[in-house]
């Protein structure tokens, strides 16, 4: 479950340099965080678009996405760190 | 010490319950909803009767949440009426509770369809995690699905069909799908979705009545021209109606939803009201306008705690909604008011590439992106700076958009 982060809590700090990419899963195990699309803000949902359709890596420093989170796009995307 | 009560454990009203604890460490902060559950991801109940997301992931509070928070969470309570003279709320049977400062935010629940057998076994409508569960269930065992809503929940069913290996047909009162946001070509790239997923839309449609069996079990809808389908399944999103039953009497504004300015406030004192069912006072389209979507009903759970809290107008509403659509190769997005404005510019790029944008006093105040979500910062950027920019939709329309092209803004 992810009863322990809350809807609220701020993005964590990271390094600059820090990217992540985004792997296509075909499913999600019990145990994993789940984020619709819907749940990002507009920057984010950029990087997410970006990662997605031109398939490369972000940075991590300009989004909310957080490394093993499944991401629900057009298909099940997870964040894996580069 | 202050007593909130929150009536509704949505987004946002759980939204709400952490920022006041935030902002008021020492208050006494009860939330009550009528469901068995504490907030889980409403946005993501669809995954799970789609067969693909388990029950874990979509849960986002656990009742130990509360606790951890000196939150009071009554589950299964049911409100039933607001006396604002003494300030208390009755529930069904957990008794009354009093409030110095009180937050509706209690959403909506499906309409359903006025019509013969609509309440029907096998007619389903889609809210809540536990309809989830029953439509996930019997998708899993079903054939032949209906579908009736053109808009933004009725495409959930398609999916759900899709995904589920129902063979449906998605009966349309209008000649396309979500015809108030979409031109023709817009929408027919989303009709190629649909089919797609073996979801095949039917035009110039609808439901006049269901037919059922002996048990009582959907077998057949029959649109208004007699044509007759054939169904073990039917979805029906037609619309929401808003939970505000309970508040008849209490001299609350209403206006197909609770009125209310950019600080949620109601026209009563010390009773506010956020997400779905809020006519809220929109500050960059200038008008009363209302949202339905997961980040607005979040954000305005947050400023109207920030505001009850603050005892004061601390902090208005000023949000671009979006909404997206995730269930086939393509993106879709929705932002703003779509559907609102006095002229719209709109541009299809490819087979599953189409864009609108709507303009309000030559202001953009939403649009509809498929396929190329790419300017999609763009557009909302300009909406929260009210450039006035409908003379220049060329611009705005190019495959790939540069604000710098934009002549630049005249002094008003
Ligand atoms: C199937 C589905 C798919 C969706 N997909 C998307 C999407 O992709 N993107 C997006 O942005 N949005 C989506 N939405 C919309 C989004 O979920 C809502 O906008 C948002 O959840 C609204 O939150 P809320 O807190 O206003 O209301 P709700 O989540 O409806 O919460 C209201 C709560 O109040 C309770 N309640 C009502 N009356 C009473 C009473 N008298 N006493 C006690 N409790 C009461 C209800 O039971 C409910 O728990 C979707 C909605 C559904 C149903």
């Amino acid at each position: 479950m992810n009863m322990a982060t809350s809807e609220l809590q701020s993005r964590s700090v990271r390094p600059e340099s820090a990217a992540v990419r985004l792997e296509r899963v075909p499913s999600v195990p019990a145990d994993a965080t789940v984020r619709h699309v819907d749940q990002f803000e507009t920057e984010t949902l950029d990087a997410i678009y970006r990662a997605v359709t031109e398939d490369r890596p972000v940075s991590a420093a300009e989004t909310d996405l957080e490394p093993g989170e499944v991401i629900v796009f057009t298909d099940y995307f997870r964040v894996e760190r580069v | 010490m202050t007593q909130y009560v929150i009536i509704g454990d949505g987004i946002s009203g759980s939204s709400a319950a952490e920022t006041l604890r935030e902002e008021d460490p020492d208050a006494k902060i009860t939330v009550i909803t009528d469901e068995g559950e504490p907030l889980y991801n409403r946005i993501l109940i669809k995954e799970h009767a789609k067969g693909k997301l388990p029950e874990a992931p979509i849960s986002i509070h656990d009742e130990d949440w509360y606790e951890d928070r000196d939150i009071d969470l009554s589950l299964n309570t049911h409100v039933t009426s607001v006396d604002t003279e003494g300030k208390v709320v009755h529930t069904h049977d957990s008794g009354e509770i009093p409030y110095d400062k009180l937050l509706v935010a209690t959403g909506g629940t499906p309409t359903q369809l006025p019509v013969e057998n609509s309440d029907a076994d096998g007619i389903h409508h889609f809210w809540t995690f536990e309809d989830a569960r029953g439509i996930r269930e019997h998708a899993d065992e079903a054939d032949r699905g209906v579908i009736v809503g053109a808009g933004l929940l009725g495409i959930d069913f398609a999916a759900v069909c899709g995904a589920q290996g129902i063979d449906a047909d998605y009966l349309m009162r209008g000649d396309r799908w979500w015809r108030y946001a979409l031109s023709a070509e817009g929408a027919e790239i989303m009709h190629e979705g649909m089919r797609s997923v073996g979801v095949e839309p039917v035009f110039d449609s609808g439901v006049d009545h269901f037919e059922v069996d002996d048990d009582g079990r959907v077998t057949a809808a029959v649109d208004p021209n007699g044509d007759r389908y054939e169904c073990d399944f039917a979805g029906v999103a037609i619309g929401l109606s808003f939970n505000t039953e309970f508040l008849r009497g209490a001299g609350i504004e209403q206006d197909n939803g609770i009125v209310v300015d950019e600080y949620m406030q109601t026209n009563v004192d010390d009773i506010y009201a956020a997400g779905d069912l809020t006519q809220f006072h929109d500050v960059l389209l200038g008008e009363q306008a209302q949202n339905g979507s997961w980040g607005s009903a979040k954000e305005q759970g947050r400023v109207a705690a920030i505001n009850m809290a603050a005892d004061a107008e601390e902090e208005g509403f000023q949000w671009v909604s979006s909404y997206s659509i995730t269930h086939f190769d393509f993106p879709f997005l929705s932002f703003g008011h779509p559907t609102r404005g006095d002229e719209h510019a709109e541009r299809k790029y490819s087979d599953t590439e189409w864009r609108r944008i709507a303009f309000k006093d030559g202001k953009i105040v939403g649009g509809v992106l498929i396929g190329d979500l790419s300017p999609q910062s763009k557009f909302k950027q300009l909406m929260r700076e009210q450039r006035v920019v409908a003379d220049q939709a060329e611009v705005l329309l190019e495959q790939s958009v540069d604000l710098d092209e934009l002549a630049p803004t005249q002094e008003q």
